[in-house]
């Protein structure tokens, strides 16, 4: 019998790229030739990882990626975290592609349900970020992944600066199991700043022919807050934040939070609550909190991504942000993401939609949004052991063994943008699942996970109730008049109420009356620039004299 | 509205159909003479747009638009257009003479509708959830009784609008199996061209490559629900940020900027085609 080789996938891989030696020049291939090089290196059926999530994308080679002869590149199985350009999903209609893993669909949400519902794409899974980038490692390890860069050098090291996010998790998979690493670059330089990905990862480099798509996703308009939103605010800040004494906290992208973000250097100072809630943040660089770091109220944020216009505010702020010794800051989505699910008190967010049951969802009819980072942070990790304040006033009292829980709340209005209620008897969510033909509903935060909702009505305190029973009627409480709210009577609010499980706005010293605009720290983007002394630099879409 | 369009043009409805068409009111009585009027109206802006050289990336049509959609997409060519839609115009006027027709309603969504149409829809009194032009904006299909009940209904459900709509026609639903029969023959004798850009098919509004598609789409929309909203998402999801509407109004227009604030929007009827040629290059630039 013939001695079995242990190195196959390393010969194959070191075959492979003598095969296109001819288009190297040491580790780099000419932007001309990237096509060629794509259709050379990557083969049918190939697992290929294209980098993107909901901020930062490969977009150079995922023109490529598009461009490639499918008689030569064809039946790729695509693992992404985010699906958001055209031609991610081109790929399958030209076959160049066949099967997908992702978590995060919501640009092209109308798309991918069709292409499910009619066989064009073949569906992995849907995951959270965290599986994803797990089964990078275990059973989805890829053979070849097209990720970006913002600078490298001649050695193939990459700078990716504060928009590090995924790409660290994802060369790691491939650079040790003999994967092919190709990154785009924005820019070829003697040295880089720092360096964030070792270019003995890295096998193939591409100077990109534009530098990779960007948005600043977490960039929320003062202007736009209102003052229902900042009722509701009032409404945490008291109810929860306050009550809970949180120390550690995910904020959401969304106005309800941008509003709580606003009013912690005012209402929250009235309060007498600066020092001693929310020091320590796992989230974006959203410039809503500037006037809450600038005022003391926050001492540490770490960030999954970076976000447009804060690069030269973070460089002057290295005590609360996470910075390197180049000056620009660091971010990890991974390590983000494990820090929502385990380092946390408290995730806040929002949805679409909420059923009766508490269980909520951003799926409505035709789209499959997939799910960003709220499934991660808004579940409580069984794992956890260490213990803080917040997490043990969860604990019920009736159980020996019992354990605190992370606070996972919910911040909606009883009523959509489209007139709509957000509180349903059944999710839309539950018909996507049948004709997209899913194994689960795609539930993005479970009943069992959300501890409380806020609405404009009140607080419900769901991790009190004891029963199904009671905690539908303590979302009923607070649900409007939506159907759902519409169940509710006097007599039981007045019962969960006096029993705690439901507190209204009087119930927290908090005066609807006083919900203004005024009440914000910052009114518009003008005054958050004026907060950063002059050193955050809004994108062009949010400055109100362009 | 035809005072534009090249005599030559209306020459070439005359000899294929027979039909003279008539810039009237009383010729807009007839439906034959008002769908072939809207198809010259459209061929002539697809030549116009030729002729200052500007080519889509994906077209779009509501109903009988979808047949100047594909003749700019290059699948069908103008004269088996004229032809197609003067047969199909004659056989939905043939088809439901009397008691038949269509019903908008604002306010109610897709599945809020389609609980009101279950309750009412019978063999006696069919109705059926058809267009689809907007989130909160559907159209209901069938018999006018069973259309009345269901906008009655959908007041109580607080719409906020009903409208018994001036089609003779119970267009878009299941009823029109007969046309698209008569269709599925007449375009088996026409030969189509592979499609020049994305075309978006009306009966499931997806986004389609295939000339396949195109023809399934002339043949059998008229059973199907125009699905406008979700064509709409769809070129958002392209990429699409630009729409032009062709001939006679600007209903899509205003669906659009109510869907997509931000997207750049180009009028025929309301333009001439220096300004068009002068914006849609000035954007092209960025």
């Amino acid at each position: 019998m013939a001695k079995r080789s242990w190195t196959q996938n390393r010969d194959a891989k070191a075959a492979k790229m003598e095969s296109v030696a001819s288009l190297l020049d040491g580790k780099f291939v000419k932007t001309e030739n990237a096509k060629e090089l794509l259709e050379d290196v990557i083969e049918p059926g190939d697992k290929v990882v294209l980098e993107g999530d909901n901020q930062k994308q490969a977009s150079f080679l995922s023109e490529t990626l598009a461009s490639v002869d499918p008689e030569k590149v064809h039946d790729l199985h695509m693992i992404m975290s985010s699906v958001s350009r055209p031609e991610h999903l081109d790929i399958f209609e030209t076959g160049i592609a066949k099967k997908m893993d992702f978590s995060f669909a919501g640009p092209q949400s109308t798309r991918i349900s069709q292409m499910i519902a009619d066989g064009t794409m073949e569906v992995g899974d849907i995951h959270t970020y965290l599986e994803l980038y797990a089964r990078l490692y275990v059973d989805l390890i890829p053979n070849v992944v097209l990720v970006a860069a913002d600078k490298v050098d001649h050695d193939g090291n990459l700078y990716t600066g504060a928009n590090t996010e995924e790409t660290p998790v994802i060369v790691e998979s491939a650079a040790f199991k003999d994967g092919i690493v190709i990154v785009q670059a924005n820019e070829v330089v003697d040295k880089v700043p720092r360096v964030d990905i070792p270019g003995d990862w890295v096998d193939i480099v591409i100077p990109a022919d534009e530098p990779y798509q960007l948005e600043p996703l977490f960039t929320r308009d003062p202007q736009n807050v209102t003052e229902l939103q900042i009722l509701m605010g009032m409404m945490a800040i008291r109810g929860i934040y306050e009550k809970h004494n949180v120390q550690t906290v995910n904020h959401g992208v969304g106005f309800n939070t941008a509003a709580i973000e606003l009013l912690l250097p005012t209402y929250g100072e009235q309060l007498g609550l600066k020092g001693k809630i929310v020091p320590n943040w796992e989230v974006n660089p959203t410039p809503t909190l500037i006037p809450a770091i600038e005022s003391g109220w926050v001492k540490t944020i770490h960030s999954f991504g970076g976000e447009v216009g804060m690069e030269d505010y973070i460089a002057h702020r290295p005590d609360i942000f996470f910075v390197g010794k180049d000056g620009t800051m660091r971010s990890n989505r991974a390590f983000g993401q494990m820090a929502g699910q385990y380092a946390l008190d408290m995730f806040v967010g929002s949805t679409l939609q909420i059923d009766k049951y508490g269980n909520s969802s951003t799926v409505t009819n035709g789209r499959l949004s997939g799910f960003g980072g709220a499934p991660n942070m808004g579940s409580n990790p069984h794992g956890r052991r260490h213990s803080t304040p917040a997490w043990q006033s969860l604990r019920p009292d009736d159980d020996p063994l019992g354990k605190g829980q992370k606070l996972v709340v919910q911040m909606v209005e009883t009523f959509g943008s489209n007139k709509k209620p957000v509180f349903v008897d059944h999710l839309d969510a539950e018909e996507v699942q049948k004709e997209a033909k899913l194994a689960n509903v795609p539930i993005m935060i479970y009943s069992e996970d959300t501890t409380h909702i806020v609405t404009e009505e009140g607080i419900a305190y769901l991790y009190k109730t004891d029963s199904m029973a009671e905690r539908q009627a303590a979302i009923e409480a607070i649900a409007g008049v939506t159907p759902v709210g519409l169940r509710s009577n006097p007599k039981q609010l007045a019962d969960l109420r006096a029993r705690g499980i439901v507190a209204l706005p009087e119930d927290l010293g908090v005066h609807r009356s006083e919900a203004k605009r005024s009440l914000l720290a910052a009114q518009n983007m003008d005054d958050l620039v004026r907060w950063s002394d002059g050193l955050y630099n809004p994108p062009a879409k949010f400055r109100s004299w362009s | 509205m035809l005072n534009e369009v090249p005599v030559e043009m209306l020459k070439i409805v005359k000899d294929l159909t027979g039909i003279e068409l008539r810039d009237d009111d009383q010729a807009y009585q007839n439906s034959i003479q008002i769908q072939l009027s809207i198809l010259i109206l459209q061929l002539f802006n697809i030549r116009q747009l030729k002729k200052i050289q500007q080519v889509p990336d994906v077209v779009a049509g509501h109903s009988l638009g979808i047949f100047a959609a594909a003749v700019a997409a290059g699948v069908i060519s103008e004269k088996d257009a004229i032809r197609i839609v003067y047969v199909r115009s004659q056989k939905m006027q043939e088809s439901y003479p009397i008691g038949y027709g269509m019903g908008a309603i604002v306010g109610l969504t897709r599945k809020e509708v389609s609980q009101l149409v279950n309750q009412v829809n019978s063999d006696i009194e069919p109705v059926f959830t058809s267009n689809q032009n907007s989130e909160l904006q559907t159209v209901v299909s069938g018999s006018i009784t069973g259309i009345k009940r269901v906008l009655t209904l959908a007041k109580t459900k607080h719409a906020q609008k009903t409208v018994l709509l001036k089609v003779p026609v119970p267009s878009h639903s299941p009823l029109m199996q007969s046309v698209a029969d008569v269709l599925e023959k007449e375009l088996a004798k026409i030969s189509l061209n592979d499609s020049q850009c994305i075309y978006l098919a009306n009966y499931n509004g997806h986004a389609v490559r295939q000339v396949s598609g195109v023809k399934y789409d002339m043949i059998n929309n008229l059973v199907h629900p125009v699905y406008w909203d979700t064509m709409m998402d769809v070129a958002e999801e392209l990429g699409v940020d630009t729409l032009l509407e062709m001939n006679p109004g600007q209903t899509f227009t205003k669906l659009i900027k109510s869907k997509f604030p931000d997207f750049r929007t180009i009028t025929m009827n309301s333009m001439n085609l220096d300004d068009i040629q002068f914006l849609l290059e000035k954007w092209k630039r960025g």
